[in-house]
């Protein structure tokens, strides 16, 4: 393991973040506004892939700026779990770029001087958060990536996305907070917070008690972004900003900073090994399978398809933080358990991330071009935008975990890194969440697709009111339909209820890219084509190289599988 | 020049004169005069700076007569701080003031006067001297503060000083004490016989507490600070700038060296109730203090109450009492002094510009008075501690010496400070940035003129803001994210001082 003293790493997270003066700079010439963009999502793409071939080899490229505060020096090193992240984020950026142009032209949306130039501080944040080489300058990145994607959320200013800034600033900026204190503990215990594979040395002799409390600490602060419950809240709520916002940032580069946060805290700052003796990591996992559970029981009941993805996000954020947590717990034990498990939790990240941005740009497109945001009047609009609805049904599919998609191949490494572990639980948990999975996605691709407006079938788990404690205001109102609770088949509600379908039906396009613009259809069509390739040929695609090459370093096994 | 620790005072009282006696010669010359006597100020500051860092800490008898009879100056790491710092923001506050501020000559001599007394109690030795001192920087902030031309002005005034006089009188009846306990007034000799006495005489502990409490006045540490929010909500935008940046923070330095080079760890060792007076008082101002602030509907009352809670901070550091909380807190002194000088004279620029003074009146402020808008983003996102400013190193600091000592309840505190900081700014910056400017307001709402000789105030170019008052905040802006790039290397040059201060 060298390290190749370079300026790439810096250059990778500056690339962007200069890229703001330009584009602030143009507020008056859209296509060269627009074009600086590009140009920085390119080369911070060339960039970090261009660190990838030698981190794949164990070398390590540093930038090394020397003391910052006491005990920490700002270094930024691009290894293979920094840089897992941050090909995701650069890759995806590119393509979000070209999307948000569609997005936002479609719409013609205010303030895209402003969009521009917060998305491109974002993404400088989000690859400085994936290249710190300790707790405190991830924690430092970790903020500015909530600063610079604040102005996103509040985008439209309207109240509602006032209300959801506000709230996404007092979560983020709370486990901030819970992140300063535990890396304080930290220093405390073993005097330096620097990312070692396996684990700070000083960390495990230091006393257990507060070390578990440093992990808690740093999880909990950690958490929030990665949207483990009951610190996932904000989630839903952010999904009133633009969709492309809604996308990458809260589908790729926040939440995934997040979880990303989780992985190095298991990973190099207490090494699975620790994680394993304090039993610390049994927990995590515990509270990362009931999010994934109940987070996918919430979605069966949401009618806003963003609002449905958001809680499909969150769900599938813990089987991220569930596998890395089950690595952790059966690190001590015999056999490969907590490799496999986490292969399987470090490929998800991007996998989810492919997915889950095909599924959001495809809710984008369907916004701007019929201004339709609830599954309940999507009903034959697979007849409108054939090409798109048909990656939301790929794309579906993959999170489902159906082979031949990204998603089967992180869920088959998860499914049997828990069966090794022997924590059975867990196993089942994943394969009821795929189900609950095709329970929630299923609906949107058979509207689409095998209803027509004219002749929809009813969706009780949506329109029916909840029995018990909660149904108890609509039972006072004689029984009217609420569209705003879900629930189980209590009574049955009439199924013509709100709003099936335009009166005229949906024009009918080919397949053929006329249904919208390319610059929306283009990403799309390229993301659902990565979840097939990274689902066929992950180790060509590189993802599953740099995820093995993880965990070797991590669970120190010398051989990689 | 040997002398230069006595020039850096003189300095300005000399300038004081001159920008007095300049009005017989020509009308509204104060500014011009004032800006030679600071620059020559800032050059003399930085210059015993560079040899107090590099050579060792500078001692200077006044006048000849030796210690511990005569008066002493000493210029250490810490004062050397204090020197440059008063030197570049009063600099910083005169590119304002140049068609912002007061034009009259009165004021600018005020001004200087109140840059001696700052300076002059930097750089004493002796405590009955920084005594002197300290009424001369209360004089002066008292008169500054009433030189708005709104009867909101001399009533903030009076109340500032009738506060400010109790809490330098408190200080006097401590500083008695110590010298019938001790007979002498010089500061180390008082560290040498206040050990050889013990410290558990209980002249030594009041004098202790009187010092302290005087100074919590002049620090503004809740629940002392009352004179605080009516005292910069009141003054004239470039005061307000000058005082909330400067005067409070020369009180915390002299209740730092009070606390430490006259009395010392061992006093606090010895008596825990002083120590308990500290930590509680630190405490109460943070979590009080914030609390106020974001109930507040008048943006520079709001910034006045975020003053109290950042200096319980400081107050905080100094109770943990190890080099890395004392070097945190001197970053932070200098780190907020210019922040908030930098928030209040960017509140006073939005108020040119536009008139808005209320927290409502700042909705879309962005569209309005953009520059304005941004620096004030910039700083608020400063104050709330992000990395890598220097509002983040400061408070890093002080929370790393409190995980040091063990302190884990005041750790707890300076963390959580974080989100109650937030809860203020943030709605600002909301506001701001995310909502659309509601009524039309007229620009310069408040007329900054007091014109003894009776003479028109010209009206016209009260309206634009200037280049100076546009350089002055962006400075501050831009400093405050930079200097966080160099607080380590500060801190290692600091580290001496810091060590004598606690040995």
């Amino acid at each position: 393991m060298t390290d190749i003293t370079s300026l790439r790493p810096l250059a990778a997270v500056l690339v962007s973040a200069v890229a703001v003066v330009p584009i602030l700079a143009s507020y008056r010439r859209p296509n060269l506004r627009e074009g600086w963009t590009v140009l920085a999502a390119v080369l911070k793409l060339v960039l970090v892939a261009s660190m990838v071939p030698a981190a794949l080899r164990g070398d390590v490229y540093v930038t090394d700026l020397g003391p910052f505060v006491p005990y920490i020096d700002f270094t930024l090193r691009a290894d293979a779990l920094g840089l897992l992240f941050a090909l995701v984020a650069s890759t995806l950026w590119l393509v979000t770029s070209f999307y948000s142009i569609g997005y936002m032209r479609g719409l013609d949306e205010h303030s895209q001087t402003r969009y521009f130039a917060a998305f491109a501080g974002s993404v400088s944040s989000a690859v400085g958060v994936a290249f710190a080489s300790n707790l405190v300058v991830l924690y430092l990145f970790y903020e500015l990536l909530t600063v610079a994607t604040y102005p996103l959320v509040a985008h439209d200013e309207t109240d509602e996305a006032r209300a959801a800034g506000r709230k996404y600033l007092a979560y983020t900026f709370g486990g901030g907070v819970a992140v300063l204190g535990g890396t304080l503990l930290v220093v405390h215990l073993a005097g330096t917070t620097a990312f070692t594979a396996g684990g700070i040395a000083g960390l495990a002799n230091s006393d257990p008690t507060l070390a578990r409390v440093a992990f808690a600490l740093l999880v909990t602060g950690f958490g929030v972004k990665a949207a483990l419950m009951p610190l996932h809240s904000w989630l839903p709520d952010a999904m009133v900003a633009p969709t492309p916002v809604s996308g990458l940032l809260h589908a790729v580069a926040v939440v995934k900073s997040g979880v990303f946060g989780v992985a190095r805290v298991l990973l190099d700052v207490f090494g699975i090994d620790l994680v394993a003796e304090l039993g610390v990591g049994g927990v995590l996992a515990a509270i990362a399978a009931f999010t994934l559970l109940t987070a996918s029981v919430i979605a069966l009941r949401q009618d806003n398809l963003k609002r449905r993805l958001a809680f499909s996000t969150v769900s599938q954020l813990s089987y991220i933080v569930l596998g890395i947590a089950v690595g952790g717990a059966a690190a001590l034990g015999t056999g490969d358990a907590a490799k496999w498990a986490l292969i399987g939790g470090l490929l998800h990240i991007p996998a989810h991330a492919f997915m889950k941005l095909t599924l959001f740009f495809c809710a984008g497109a369907v916004h701007v071009e019929t201004h339709t945001d609830d599954i309940s009047n999507m009903a034959g609009i697979g007849k409108r935008m054939p090409l798109t609805m048909g990656a939301f049904a790929v794309a579906a599919a993959g999170m489902a975990g159906i082979p031949l998609v990204a998603g089967f191949v992180s869920k088959y490494f998860l499914l049997i890194g828990t069966v090794s572990s022997g924590s059975l639980l867990f196993t089942v948990a994943l394969l009821v969440s795929g189900v609950l999975n095709i329970a929630y996605f299923w609906p949107v691709v058979y509207t689409a697709f095998f209803e027509t407006p004219e002749r929809s079938d009813e969706k009780p788990l949506v329109e029916a009111n909840l029995g018990g404690y909660f149904g108890r205001e609509a039972r006072a109102d004689g029984g009217h339909e609420e569209t705003a609770t879900a629930g189980h088949d209590d009574g049955r509600g009439h199924g013509n209820g709100n709003g099936h379908g335009h009166a005229a039906g949906w024009e009918r396009f080919a397949p053929n890219g006329s249904e919208s613009t390319w610059f929306m259809l283009g990403p799309i069509l390229f993301a659902a084509a990565g979840s097939v390739v990274l689902g066929v040929v992950p180790d060509t695609a590189v993802f599953l190289q740099v995820v093995r090459e993880i965990v070797a370093g991590a669970t120190a096994m010398g051989v990689v599988v | 020049m040997s002398d230069l620790a006595a020039l850096v005072v003189a300095l300005p009282i000399f300038g004081s004169l001159v920008a007095f006696l300049a009005a017989l010669v020509r009308s509204k010359s104060g500014w011009p005069v004032a800006v030679v006597a600071t620059v020559a100020q800032l050059a003399v500051a930085a210059t015993l700076a560079a040899r107090a860092f590099g050579e060792g800490t500078i001692s200077y008898v006044v006048g000849g007569f030796e210690a511990p009879y005569g008066i002493e100056l000493v210029v250490d790491g810490l004062t050397a701080t204090m020197l440059v710092l008063i030197a570049a923001v009063s600099l910083g506050v005169l590119a304002y003031a140049r068609r912002a501020g007061p034009r009259s000559n009165p004021f600018y001599a005020v001004f200087m006067l109140l840059v001696a007394g700052l300076t002059g109690m930097s750089v004493t030795a002796d405590l009955f001297n920084m005594y002197v001192f300290l009424e001369i920087t209360g004089l002066a902030a008292y008169a500054l503060v009433a030189s708005g031309d709104r009867g909101r002005s001399a009533v903030a005034a009076l109340k500032y000083l009738l506060v400010g006089t109790v809490g330098a009188s408190l200080f006097l009846l401590g500083v008695g004490y110590a010298y019938i306990d001790t007979g002498t007034l010089n500061m180390a000799d008082l560290a040498a016989k206040l050990a050889a006495n013990g410290y558990s005489a209980t002249l030594t502990q009041t004098a202790f507490a009187l010092i302290v409490v005087g100074l919590f006045i002049k620090v503004a540490v809740f629940p002392l600070h009352t004179w605080q929010p009516d005292a910069y909500a009141g003054a004239p935008d470039t005061v307000s700038g000058l005082i909330s940046a400067l005067v409070s923070t020369v009180a915390a330095y002299a209740l730092l060296r009070v606390v430490f080079t006259v009395f010392g760890t061992a006093f606090l060792d010895a008596n825990p109730f002083a120590h308990g007076l500290l930590v509680g008082g630190a405490i109460i101002s943070i979590l009080l203090g914030s609390l106020l602030a974001v109930s507040q509907s008048e943006v520079k009352r709001m910034l006045a109450y975020s003053s109290v809670s950042q200096f319980g901070l400081i107050v905080a550091a100094i109770s943990i009492g190890n080099v890395t909380a004392l070097t945190g807190a001197a970053i932070h002194l200098v780190g907020h002094a210019i922040m908030k000088g930098g928030l209040f004279l960017t509140a006073g620029l939005v108020a040119t510009e536009t008139g808005a003074r209320r927290v409502d009146e700042y909705e879309g402020l962005v569209k309005r008075s953009p520059v304005g808008a941004g620096v004030f983003g910039v700083l608020a996102v400063a104050m709330v501690g992000v990395p890598p400013t220097i509002g983040f190193a400061g408070k890093w600091y002080i929370a790393v010496g409190a995980a040091e000592a063990g302190a884990w309840t005041l750790l707890a505190v300076i963390v959580g400070s974080t989100l109650l900081t937030l809860a203020y700014f943030a709605r600002l910056v909301e506001r701001m940035f995310f909502r659309e400017p509601s009524a039309d307001l007229e620009p310069a709402v408040e007329r900054v003129e007091a014109v003894p000789d009776g003479g028109d105030a010209t009206e016209s170019d009260a309206v634009e803001a200037s280049l100076g008052m546009y350089a002055a905040v962006v400075a501050a802006a831009v400093l405050s994210v930079a200097l966080g790039f160099a607080v380590f290397g500060y801190g290692d040059v600091l580290q001496s001082t810091i060590e004598a201060l606690l040995s």
